[in-house]
């Protein structure tokens, strides 16, 4: 197995868009977390809990539906798996290390590892940006952020294994790519939107089962104040966070599934 | 030493490996041809479990899927540019190099034997096809392999390049190793191997050596040209022979020898401008062999006459 994880690592770091991608995730989250910590030192942080917006800016903003670390990492692992059979790399890489599990098992390893490494780095950089505006982090051990941090790490890691399990699924990188941009930015949207139409209020119960939307309850701070428009009846943060973990455990395990039993 | 036993591969209604077994022996090349779309590749994709399909494929006794650190045992060489376009063609190498536990040394060493050493730090997608080839080359040979399959390895090469590839791979085989190499280029093969697996549309033709190739797939020939030849062929077929005109009016006579040929033109009284015996290279051999095999005709036909042991047209 250490073979693996050598020829994985060394696979990983010898290509330029990980760098590129690392460095987008990291410089977009650092910018939003600049953004909120200065717009509520402008108008004040009475509109809104300090700890909700401080959560926001040490997550970069991924709970504003805007999960730039997120993203980068799941394109990493869509370009892990997707990659090989993009630019036929599949072929040496399999007569180097013919042990077909062992080899995705590396890469979810090792993927993984990445993504929180670059996940608690992103948290560690805006949490420096806040200190630099405010002085302070307020309630940054306290609940709900003692949840929510630790709670941006795994819905991270979990959209970078559901994009490893697409680029495998799919073995390439473009559909895997437009699945996993159209799906949580879009279809899951449009689905939310239209339960709302009374006409179509059957869609409600299918709501909470979402994906990538419960991936969000992860980081969630607060529950929602007043009446909502539509009671989805969403499930409670590691709940939520358990419906996006099978999400990506069905689409790598298929995935994984077939490379074991297709041509390469 | 590879033995091969029962490979098959079949695609919906398509059977393209059918049932083929054979031995590549160490210590000399052996070639392995056959047409375009002849199941060249997709064999060498089963031997080495990259496809799957039936039979089995062992190297020194051992499954391919089965060797620890698999470089140091087996090199391959498949497609012709199976790289990622900006990972450099060194760093290509050191990444399967890292699941061998092969070191950076010998990744540089192989890059200079290949002729690479000066663009090793270049991406690939710079490289030409011939280059492509090298770097193929290089990884192939990364571990020291005492077995290496290269599928098409001439593709793309320069002449400079085809010799230099024909002169390491018999060394290599002189160093006890086994090569099996696979080509549709047959005087390229008629050059390299000494042993010969020849295949037609999955199935096997021929495999032995390349002298009884030829023997087995060829006769030898009689051409006789002359002003009125024609007026012989009835006394030819006469005497037992097949006739057949050729493309310039001359007669193609086989099942009869040359001398017997020439004294029934001399007792009939036709006058002759060309007299003379014709044996086939490997390439009609294998034209012979494949003909109702071939899906794609991999080469220009053989001249008309060709001379003993044919000639390398590289």
């Amino acid at each position: 197995m250490s073979d693996a994880l050598r020829f994985e690592w060394m696979r990983l770091r010898t290509l330029r868009s990980t760098y590129w991608l690392l460095g987008v995730g990291l410089v977009a989250s650092a910018l939003i977390a600049v953004l909120i910590t200065l717009v509520v030192n402008v108008v004040g942080g009475e509109e809104a809990p300090m700890d909700e917006m401080l959560a926001f800016a040490l997550n970069g903003g991924a709970a504003f539906g805007i999960p730039f670390m997120a993203v980068c990492m799941a394109i990493i692992g869509i370009f892990a798996t997707g990659h090989e059979w993009r630019h036929g790399t599949i072929q040496p890489t399999l007569t180097a290390l013919p042990q077909r599990s062992r080899l995705i098992l590396a890469k979810v390893l090792v993927v993984s590892a990445t993504a929180v490494v670059a996940t608690v780095v992103s948290l560690l950089i805006n949490l420096g940006i806040v200190f630099v505006f405010w002085g302070e982090a307020p309630g940054l051990l306290d609940d709900p952020l003692n949840q929510a941090l630790p709670g941006y790490v795994v819905y991270t890691l979990i959209y970078t294994l559901v994009g490893l399990g697409l680029g495998l699924l799919f073995r390439g990188v473009p559909l895997a790519l437009v699945v996993i941009f159209l799906v949580p930015l879009i279809l899951e949207g449009l689905i939310s939107g239209l339960a709302m139409v009374p006409a179509l209020d059957w869609l409600v119960p299918v709501v909470k089962f979402l994906p990538f939307s419960a991936g969000a309850q992860l980081m969630s701070t607060s529950t929602f104040e007043g009446e909502p428009v539509v009671d989805f009846d969403l499930f409670s943060r590691w709940a939520a966070g358990g419906v996006f973990a099978v999400f990506a455990a069905i689409i790598l395990g298929v995935a994984w599934y077939l490379f074991k039993k297709r041509d390469a | 030493m590879i033995t091969a036993k029962g490979l098959y591969k079949r695609y919906r209604n398509t059977v393209a490996v059918d049932h083929l077994s054979f031995d590549v022996k160490p210590g000399v090349v052996t070639g392995f041809l056959g047409p375009n779309g002849s199941g060249k590749s997709t064999t060498m994709r089963l031997m080495l479990g990259l496809d799957y399909g039936g039979g089995e494929t062992l190297f020194d006794g051992q499954a391919f899927d089965s060797i620890r650190r698999p470089m140091n045992e087996v090199g391959a060489l498949l497609e012709a540019k199976p790289f990622h376009p900006t990972r450099s063609a060194r760093n290509h190498l050191r990444m399967l190099a890292a699941a061998n536990r092969i070191s950076d040394a010998r990744v540089d060493e192989v890059m200079e034997f290949v002729g690479l050493g000066e663009v090793r730090r270049k991406k690939p997608k710079g490289y030409s096809l011939g280059m492509a080839q090298r770097l193929g080359l290089a990884q192939a040979l990364l571990g020291d392999p005492k077995i290496l399959l290269l599928d098409e390895p001439t593709n793309g090469l320069d002449p400079h390049g085809i010799h230099w590839m024909r002169d390491v791979l018999k060394r290599l085989a002189s160093e006890g190793r086994t090569i099996f190499v696979s080509s549709h280029l047959l005087s390229e093969m008629q050059l390299m191997a000494d042993e010969l697996v020849v295949i037609g549309r999955g199935t096997m033709i021929f495999n032995g050596d390349v002298a009884t190739f030829v023997r087995e797939f060829t006769q030898s020939t009689v051409v006789v040209r002359g002003p009125e030849v024609a007026g012989l062929s009835a006394a030819l077929e006469a005497a037992g022979a097949s006739v057949a005109a050729g493309p310039t009016g001359e007669l193609v006579v086989s099942d009869l020898e040359l001398d017997k040929v020439g004294h029934l033109a001399f007792t009939e009284g036709v006058e002759l401008h060309e007299l003379s015996s014709r044996s086939a290279s490997l390439e009609e051999a294998f034209m012979s062999a494949t003909g109702s095999s071939e899906q794609f005709v991999a080469q220009e036909p053989v001249q008309p006459i060709a001379q003993e042991g044919g000639t390398a047209d590289e």
